[in-house]
């Protein structure tokens, strides 16, 4: 176990009661690190950072030498000169985007509200197709070159990817069934909004799409998914055809791939992409603001389902908004749309 | 004896499907004798990562990437590479 120098209480007092905005900072990042997992909700909540602190990003980018095995070798840490592998220097370039998209979009400081520490290993695995959230850092492989390009090359992968972790310290959606059709939603859905947020793209000149550029050439497709049309991302001979539903009445009832986390999501996806629509101008002002309330309220169940979620995002947007107003209306027909109409009074 | 490997999960959830029979693949039966189903971890749910279903002879187990090591690692990397 880890040995504290200064106990936890005392950092946590420290955290939500000293004058002094560094010192708070600075222990709230303590705490954090040597506590990632436990404290942090209880804090964020209790410890709200004043209106004028700045968040600063704490970026580490390690290197797999293509190997499978974590957590690599540090080839840039925060505040240092580029280190001159594209790919490790895109991979913190985007982790600074996404990170400065939560402090701007909803005064998000990093993944757990408390600026914990970021680490990002590339060059994972030989031509490895995949990246992922190992519950403490990002994952990135330089895919295959034939189907796949790096993983670290799309802004949205990473917005991805870092999305699971603020899921993981909030909400803790249960990686299964709906519960992790949600889960995989959320990632896919701040992924697109960091994205909109970096190009300055309102919702109506966004392309709604998950990795955009991750497939080779003379792969056919345009990305992995579709948020505006589910199901139409990819067709191709060596990778079949993009799978996902945009509607209740096709919902695909798997035990892989965790109860089709990854195939279902499409549904919330497109209720939000309808949602953000409906709403017009940045969909991270009002229909992102409502879902990112909705995740991080600390009211959903972990195992919640497409029906409870909804309705959790009508409640949301009746506090924000007004029961009667534009937004309320935009996210109830979002969801009905989709097949998930939520409950009358919900 | 057959073996089908099927990996599901991934960023991309695109699955993956290979099988290979011990009559057209000598290898097969030597690195399934070096496979223990009944002591696979469970997979965890960890966002995005492969998971992967391995099936001999309608014997059954599910194992994440971050758990496929040794004998099980060679078998389904070899069963998977027979396709693509």
């Amino acid at each position: 176990m880890r040995c504290h120098i200064v106990p936890p209480h005392m950092l946590e007092r420290i955290a939500r009661h000293a004058d002094d905005p560094a010192l708070r900072d600075r222990a709230r990042r303590t705490l954090a690190l040597t506590s990632a997992h436990f404290a942090d909700r209880r804090l964020t909540a209790a410890g709200a950072p004043a209106p004028s602190e700045d968040f600063v990003p704490d970026r580490t980018i390690r290197d797999a030498g293509n190997r499978e095995e974590l957590p690599g070798r540090t080839v840039r840490a925060e505040g240092a000169p580029a280190c001159g592998d594209e790919t490790a220097d895109r991979a913190y370039d985007w982790l600074g985007a996404t990170f400065d998209f939560f402090e701007a979009a909803y005064r998000r400081n990093s993944i757990d509200g408390a600026g914990l520490r970021m680490v990002s290993t590339v060059h994972y695995g030989d031509r490895y197709d995949n990246a992922f959230w190992n519950g403490e850092q990002m994952v990135y492989g330089d895919g295959d070159g034939v189907l796949f390009t790096a993983f670290t090359g799309p802004l949205d992968v990473t917005g991805h990817e870092l999305t699971h972790g603020v899921t993981q310290h909030t909400a803790n959606l249960e990686y299964y069934g709906q519960a992790g059709a949600l889960n995989e939603s959320m990632s896919d859905v701040f992924g697109s909004l960091i994205k909109q947020w970096h190009l300055g793209q309102t919702a109506d000149r966004a392309d709604w799409l998950i990795g955009q550029g991750l497939l080779a050439s003379g792969v056919g497709g345009v990305a992995l998914r579709s948020m505006r049309e589910p199901g139409t991302a990819y067709d191709d001979p060596r990778l079949g055809k993009d799978p996902q539903p945009a509607h209740m009445d096709h919902y695909v009832e798997t035990y892989r791939d965790n109860g089709g986390v990854h195939i279902n999501s499409g549904i919330p996806n497109h209720a939000f992409y309808l949602a953000a629509t409906g709403i017009g101008g940045n969909a991270w002002e009002k229909a992102g603001r409502v879902w990112y309330d909705t995740l991080t309220g600390g009211s959903l169940a972990a195992d919640i389902d497409f029906a409870g979620f909804a309705a959790a995002t009508v409640q949301t947007a009746t506090r924000l908004y007004g029961a009667d107003s534009v937004e309320t209306k935009a996210v109830n027909r979002a969801w009905t749309g989709v097949g998930v109409p939520p409950k009358a009074n919900g | 004896m057959k073996v089908t490997v099927v990996r599901s999960g991934g960023f991309a959830g695109i699955e993956r499907r290979a099988q290979s029979d011990s009559a057209s693949d000598p290898m097969l039966t030597r690195l399934v004798g070096r496979v223990d189903l009944k002591n696979v971890p469970p997979p965890g749910r960890i966002p995005d990562q492969f998971l992967y279903e391995i099936d001999i002879d309608g014997d059954r187990a599910t194992v994440g990437e971050a758990q496929l090591h040794g004998p099980l690692r060679e078998l389904v990397h070899h069963v998977l590479s027979r396709v693509h």
